[in-house]
């Protein structure tokens, strides 16, 4: 019998219940159609031969809520579409770059506006329909519809213009671009293509978004990924079952996917999954805390932990630097004197003890970062971006330069205050869903304190510190973090540019507020169009200096991935990239197959 | 009686108008919406987020809202989910059916413990039998659900007898019908101990304290000297006149089977109410909230009506109270 582990680590789990193809970019040619194997058609994989069959079971954290890619919103609908789904191309999440998918090759024109890509021969839905290019006209034609509202959409707008696609032929594609696009064919990926024969009617009735709900019959959805709908079970578990028309072979020509069932368990918090997956309920883990994973790690009874380094999540405060015009209350004007002076924003960057953040939040398992772009990112990284350590006389210095001078209190605590003899308070609102943050939060008021701020932290419900934050607008300072689709720097667009949603000190702007805003945007939409990776590097990194300088994101810190999975488990390996565990699920398989398939 | 049925109907139609107006007004005017979270994606445009509220109108007034809610309820469906773009009633509804599977066996379970270990503490008042009782509801009523449930799940994983939450097996499809009962049984069985030990102090002491009231009664003590036997005594006599409070008691029992295991279930991982709603809380799909409200709102009324109903049945002083205005 399973060795049970201490009660100790239970109750520390149990009572937190509630609480690339893109070097080819940077080389000088246009074309970048795949070498093919000569046995082509259907894609070979390399790496560790498994063995078929055997049944994978995993938790998600609470239930999907739908299988339809066009309106799916939600990271776990998202996550199970992933495994149902296929893309032209895809971004390998382990190297970070892209790969031919759906299409076995792809050419960009010599004036980097038009992609032609080329399907595979034999393609075919999971319920055995042929897939073509007609297929993919009509995908893009539902991603790109005003009224389907597609989150996808938004991506598919180069150059103030949506992107039109063209049928050559059965096999052949083109996608025109107003204008070059830097990720290149970077946009293909999660984009799924849709059965044309299942979707046409409803699309064209405008009922699109009520089909693919988890209730659908087996034989009501189909795709084109490794796996395809069995069960559901409502509030309980879905149960996939390996595509028969799957179009992926291992080194050796087998069949992919390798698994025959793979079936998601719905359960609702961190704590739970936890719990199952000790209890042999479960064969793999992912998104695991650092709490969960230091208990996990010290039992390792027949499965083991992994921790796949700083992924792309970064955290980071940010002050309030919204021109609020009349309804500015004096308080607040006095306020954001000091917040849109560099000198107190670097200052309050420099007193910032990361390192410590990274120890005790995530117990060691993350890294202290000072960009947006996370150690995580392989290759958009800025090393000469400078790291400097905490320094509270850089802190004093800075402050004193701007003009804050500190006072001693009767019981001889300092307080800083502005030349107006005013006294430095200010709250920072977070998230009390994010226990993370919150401890984040509270080691940086101390931090603060050292330099005679007085910080109140103020936890909010997620949705209501969103409303404050980019609604009302009425708040001080906010930790927040941000977790990037992708490595390359066009996912975060909307952080960098002036005019985006998520350019949080200062959202939506018509016009740069600051002379440093309109350079970074200058250099972001420079970047965008172009067309090798060392012209959009430089440029880039030259945005991340910038805003190193300026500092309107005081970034703090980036968890690890942690996952993990029962020893009998083959080509796990995590990476830093969504889906964590289950980017290469065609290629999971279960060393002891028939054992575990009858568990 | 059809009169006074009509009226405790009357209250029972007004409450469940009420408690809706009031949870749409909390609910819609709490910061924050469904498609705030997308903000947060730097992919995905203001534009289109504006777009999105706009389809499932959260732009429009609230009186219009309200009416379209009432509107959709009158057609069944008790509004939109926005996360899983589906009517809520279908999504209420199969959680609600394992939320009562849970809550109506440990109501069950309770009340068969709770009555004769009420009644026999009754009648051995202040003797180390009652004490013993007393001291053991006591301590159970100040440890709180979460601790229970917790405690409870520690055992499981430290035992291997029961699964570690959920509903059923992975297999159970592919078990027989008898296995299947097996199966749901021992997934059943530790939040059901929750609920029943969470519940059966407040009904013990009911039942004990009812019918001690009873059993000192003028009319039990006159038949007591007429020599009645005292199992007569409490059965026939002294448990009809307690019944009083105790069907009141129970038509809260009943008023409670779709929000008294709300907890436990986020906490057991049962896929009923309790992670729905939690869910739905959280993440702002604000009619699946209001429809859960009044789904609880609707038991709690047909509650207070059964009860009602009873006590006209049991109580002849509600009788003649009612035949006489």
């Amino acid at each position: 019998m399973r060795k049970r582990p201490g009660t100790v680590a239970h109750c520390r789990i149990l009572f937190r219940l509630f609480i690339i193809f893109f070097a080819l970019i940077c080389q000088p040619t246009f074309t970048k159609a795949q070498q093919n194997n000569p046995k082509e058609e259907s894609r070979l994989l390399s790496g560790e031969i498994g063995r078929s069959g055997g049944r994978l079971v995993v938790s998600l954290r609470g239930e999907p809520k739908t299988l339809n890619p066009v309106i799916a919103a939600d990271a776990r609908s998202r996550e199970i579409i992933g495994v149902m789904q296929a893309d032209l191309v895809h971004i390998n999440r382990a190297n970070q770059l892209t790969e031919p998918a759906l299409a076995q090759s792809w050419k960009i024109s010599p004036d980097g506006l038009a992609y032609t890509l080329v399907l595979r021969n034999g393609l075919k839905f999971s319920d055995g329909r042929p897939m073509d290019t007609d297929d993919v006209l009509f995908s893009f034609r539902v991603y790109l519809d005003e009224n389907t509202h597609a989150p996808q959409r938004d991506l598919l707008i180069v150059g103030g213009k949506p992107i039109a696609v063209r049928k050559i032929d059965a096999q052949t594609v083109v996608f025109q671009m107003a204008k070059p696009y830097g990720a290149g064919e970077r946009l293909f990926d999660g984009m799924a293509i849709l059965p044309r024969h299942l979707l046409e009617k409803p699309f064209q009735e405008g009922k699109l978004g009520q089909i693919g709900s988890l209730s659908s019959a087996a034989d009501q959805w189909a795709g084109l990924g490794p796996f395809r709908l069995k069960e559901y079970v409502a509030g309980q578990r879905l149960v996939l079952e390996r595509n028969p028309y799957y179009w992926k072979l291992d080194s050796e020509g087998n069949h992919l996917p390798y698994l025959d069932e793979l079936v998601f368990l719905f359960v609702p918090n961190a704590d739970a999954q936890v719990l199952k997956f000790q209890s042999g309920e479960t064969d793999m883990i992912s998104q695991l805390g650092a709490e969960n994973f230091s208990v996990l790690s010290r039992q390792q009874n027949g499965f083991t932990v992994t921790d796949a380094g700083p992924g792309l999540e970064y955290n980071f405060l940010f002050f309030n630097l919204n021109d609020l015009g009349e309804k500015a209350s004096p308080d607040f004007e006095r306020k954001q004197k000091w917040f849109r002076d560099v000198k107190f924003r670097q200052a309050v960057s420099s007193v910032a003890d990361r390192e410590a953040i990274v120890r005790l939040v995530y117990q060691g398992r993350g890294a202290a970062i000072w960009g947006l772009v996370t150690p995580g990112n392989k290759r958009w990284g800025d090393a000469n971006l400078a790291h400097p350590e905490r320094s509270l006389e850089r802190a004093r210095a800075l402050l004193k330069e701007a003009g804050f001078s500190w006072t001693t209190g009767p019981n001889g605590e300092s307080t800083l205050q502005d030349s107006g003899g005013k006294p430095v308070e200010f709250s920072i609102l977070t998230s009390s869903t994010n226990a993370d943050r919150a401890k984040m939060a509270a080691l940086l008021q101390d931090d603060l304190k050292q330099l005679g701020m007085r910080v109140q932290v103020v936890p909010l419900e997620f949705r209501s510190l969103l409303d404050r934050v980019t609604q009302a607008k009425e708040y001080d300072a906010c930790l927040m973090g941000i977790a990037s689709y992708d490595a390359d720097p066009n996912s975060d667009i909307n952080v960098w540019l002036s005019s985006g949603g998520t350019h949080l000190w200062n959202p939506s702007q018509p016009h740069p507020a600051t002379a440093w805003e309109a350079e970074i945007d200058g250099l972001i939409e420079e970047q965008m169009s172009a067309r090798t990776f060392e012209q959009r590097k430089k440029l880039y990194d030259r945005a991340q200096e910038i805003l190193a300088e300026y500092q309107p994101m005081i970034f703090l810190a980036s968890p690890d991935i942690l996952a993990g999975a029962k020893n009998s488990l083959g080509n796990f390996h995590p990476a830093v990239l969504e889906p964590y565990v289950l980017w290469n699920v065609e290629r999971l398989y279960l060393k002891s197959g028939r054992e575990n398939a009858t568990r | 009686m059809m009169r006074y049925l009509l009226r405790r109907l009357a209250h029972a139609f007004f409450l469940i108008i009420g408690v809706s107006v009031l949870t749409f007004l909390f609910t819609t005017l709490a910061p924050g919406n469904y498609f705030d979270e997308m903000r947060l994606n730097p992919q995905i445009a203001p534009e289109t987020l504006a777009a999105l509220r706009a389809q499932y109108q959260l732009d429009q007034p609230l009186a219009i809202r309200y009416a379209s809610w009432v509107n959709s309820v009158l057609h069944g469906e008790i509004g939109f989910s926005f996360a899983y773009n589906s009517p809520v009633a279908p999504l209420l509804l199969v959680r609600a059916k394992n939320t009562l599977l849970l809550t109506l066996t440990a109501t069950v379970v309770a009340w068969a413990i709770a009555l004769p270990l009420g009644v026999w503490s009754a009648e051995r008042l202040g003797r180390l039998p009652d004490r013993v009782i007393s001291w053991s509801t006591a301590v159970l009523l100040v440890i709180p659900d979460l601790a229970l449930a917790l405690g409870l799940l520690v055992l499981a994983l430290r035992t291997g007898w029961f699964p570690a939450g959920g509903m059923a097996s992975v297999d159970f499809k592919s078990l027989s019908s008898l296995n299947r009962i097996r199966d749901l049984a021992r997934h059943m069985t530790l939040p059901v101990v929750a609920l029943v030990l969470s519940t059966l102090p407040i009904l013990v002491r009911h039942v004990r304290a009812a019918v001690a009231d009873v059993l000192h009664a003028p009319f039990l003590l006159a038949a007591e000297g007429h020599g009645i036997p005292p199992r007569t005594l409490l059965y026939r006599y002294a448990l009809p006149a307690a019944a009083n409070p105790l069907v009141s008691l129970f038509g809260f029992s009943i008023g409670a089977l779709l929000s008294g295991s709300l907890l436990i279930e986020v906490v057991m991982s049962w896929p009923g109410l309790g992670p729905f709603l939690l869910e739905a809380i959280l993440a702002r799909d604000i009619y699946v909230v209001i429809g859960g409200v009044l789904f609880s709102t609707i038991f709690l009324a047909a509650g207070n009506f059964l009860a009602d109903v009873l006590l006209y049945w049991v109580d002849p002083r509600i009788r003649t109270e009612s035949a006489s205005r």
